[in-house]
């Protein structure tokens, strides 16, 4: 597999690297959700995750964000080992995440939910940050509804709201465009990449690969748990048999 | 719109003044008699507010508040006798320490409980105090204990007035006004969310729930002083805390209002069967009427029929807290 082995000898210095994963293991019963996960992501990128249902990309987010905790391996985040950290203490070091299904405050207003996500840590001008974030995600209209009373699209764009007003410098996104109207994806897309060029790195979980093409920098392809390759979008399409194998669409 | 929001805020303000002015005015209004029963009310509405801070804005319902009613009224009855024979208003903020350090005790394993866990929990705790106190000579045992008899119906009035506004005021600015009570919403609607946003929820949690322990134990202590006599039963029983839970449930959970309405509203119906039937069980037919009649009916309670957007559905997301015992 000649990508896996360029990407091996492209490896950077952990230095560039946000975010270093090192020998992660978490076993649910005999599941072996990760198995042995290595990966980085370096400062300042766009790097997507994907693979098939179940290789373990979402527990991976789990892990490294410590919602759930690792049976071994490192995780460093921005030089500091973080594995078995609680949630709250990683969040507080600059990590954002997003869940795959919205884990609103659902019983909390659009605007509610926003300024929760900035309660612990930089509150310094998050009524405005709200503000700024409602016009972004055009939710300025729903801002005193209910989170529950929104829309499946609307709830994914306040899920991605609240891991912008954390102003991170690293941000999880679990298919945060997933079941959104084309126009507001153009809007979560012009954002992310507007956070990277201010200096924000992202780590993407996405299945379409329109969306890996245009926006991502750097692709990582997962299966069983492990990590098989990464690369360069162009690159990880040519090799047919990834794209076989690990996305079953065959070039 | 905005000017709109303005007037409603000045109408509430100006209806809240009034409501101050009346309250401070009533004690030469009414005789003794309904003096009593509106000092009764004003506990039950602190005390409705006091278990709201953790079941209403946190979701976490406790079934053994009235540990802390009875801490209170424990600690002002034995600190006012011998040999301490401390002064009434001392004994309220020794009262509350008491109760902060049982609260930090039972909370901190507690909390991490979810749903019917933490429930019975809190109950367990309640009933090991009713035992502690029936047992233990120096709590007078089953017998009880009396207090130094002050008989001046306008200053428990007054005491009860100047705690329930406290007590709201404390609440309203707490869990309405600030990044605390964006925190404690947030890990009632989904914990591991707020865990993701840098909340720890271990500690909110602890933090709201002596609160509203502490609250609960001032009422205590004015009680104590004000039937001047106690026993395990009268301010431990499962039964006080039961009610709180009804007049929250019918005022509306995790409102400010709410437990005012709930606490205000059930105990005047309470007096007035009394009055009208004597001691009889009805009261506890109409107690349960209202948990059937708010839960099919009134979903965010009374205040919930007045809320701008329908009300916040925290009583569906307690009771569905309660049932899925919290499994997220």
């Amino acid at each position: 597999m000649s990508v896996a082995m360029s990407s091996a000898a492209a490896a950077p210095a952990q230095a560039d690297s946000i975010l270093v994963v090192r020998g992660l293991h978490k076993h649910f019963g005999g599941i072996k959700a990760a198995n042995g996960v290595d990966l980085e992501v370096r400062r300042h990128e766009i790097a997507g995750l994907i693979g098939p249902n179940g290789s373990g990309k979402s527990t991976l987010f789990s892990l490294v964000s410590g919602t759930v905790p690792p049976d071994s391996g490192e995780i460093r985040f921005d030089g500091r080992e973080i594995a078995g950290m609680s949630a709250h203490r990683i969040a507080r070091l600059g990590l954002a995440r997003t869940f795959q299904i919205p884990a609103l405050f659902e019983n909390m207003s659009v605007r509610e939910n926003l300024l929760a996500a900035a309660a612990e840590g930089h509150w310094a001008g998050a009524r405005e940050r709200a503000e700024e974030t409602l016009a972004l995600l055009s939710l300025e209209h729903v801002a005193d509804n209910r989170a529950s009373d929104l829309s499946g699209g609307q709830q994914k764009l306040l899920e991605f709201g609240r891991a912008v007003m954390r102003q991170a410098s690293l941000i999880l996104l679990d298919e945060v465009t997933a079941g959104v109207h084309p126009n507001i994806r153009r809007i979560i897309l012009d954002a992310i990449v507007r956070l990277r060029d201010k200096g924000v790195s992202f780590l993407i979980i996405e299945h379409d690969m329109e969306m890996v093409r245009n926006v991502c920098d750097r692709i990582i392809v997962m299966d069983s748990g492990r990590v098989v390759t990464s690369g360069a979008f162009e690159d990880i399409v040519r090799d047919s048999q990834v794209m076989q194998t690990y996305l079953g669409r065959p070039q | 719109m905005a000017a709109h929001a303005i007037r409603t805020r000045w109408l509430g303000f100006l209806f809240l003044a009034a409501m101050l002015v009346v309250l401070a005015v009533l004690p030469w209004a009414i005789n003794n008699y309904w003096l009593r029963i509106a000092t009764g009310a004003l506990m039950w509405a602190g005390l409705a507010c006091s278990w709201n801070m953790l079941g209403g804005y946190a979701g976490y319902i406790n079934f053994g508040h009235s540990a802390f009613f009875g801490l209170g009224a424990y600690s002002s009855a034995l600190l006012m006798n011998d040999p301490f024979g401390l002064p009434f208003l001392a004994t309220i903020p020794a009262g509350m320490a008491v109760t902060a350090l049982c609260a930090v005790a039972i909370g901190g394993p507690t909390l991490r409980l979810r749903g019917a866990y933490f429930a019975i929990a809190t109950w367990a705790f309640a009933e090991v105090l009713i035992q502690f106190a029936t047992v233990m000579d120096f709590t007078g045992g089953t017998g009880g204990i009396g207090l130094p008899p002050f008989l001046n119906e306008r200053f428990f009035y007054f005491a009860m007035l100047v705690a329930a506004v406290l007590t709201y005021l404390v609440t309203w600015a707490l869990f309405e006004r600030s990044r605390f009570g964006l925190k404690v919403k947030a890990l009632r609607d989904h914990e591991p969310a707020a865990e993701a946003m840098g909340i720890n929820t271990a500690l909110v949690k602890l933090q709201a729930f002596v609160l509203s322990a502490v609250a609960a134990s001032v009422f205590g202590s004015i009680f104590a002083y004000w039937v001047t006599f106690i026993n395990p039963k009268s301010v431990f029983g499962g039964d006080i805390t039961d009610q709180m839970v009804v007049m929250v449930l019918l005022g509306g959970l995790g409102s400010l209002w709410g437990p005012a309405i709930g606490g205000v509203a059930l105990f005047v119906v309470n007096r007035l069967i009394w009055m009208n039937w004597g001691d009889t069980a009805f009261y506890i037919a109409i107690l349960g009427a209202a948990i059937v009649l708010v839960v099919l009916f009134l979903p965010n309670g009374i205040a919930g029929l007045f809320a701008r957007r329908g009300g916040n559905g925290a009583l569906a997301k307690a009771a569905e807290k309660l049932v899925r015992g919290g499994e997220r």
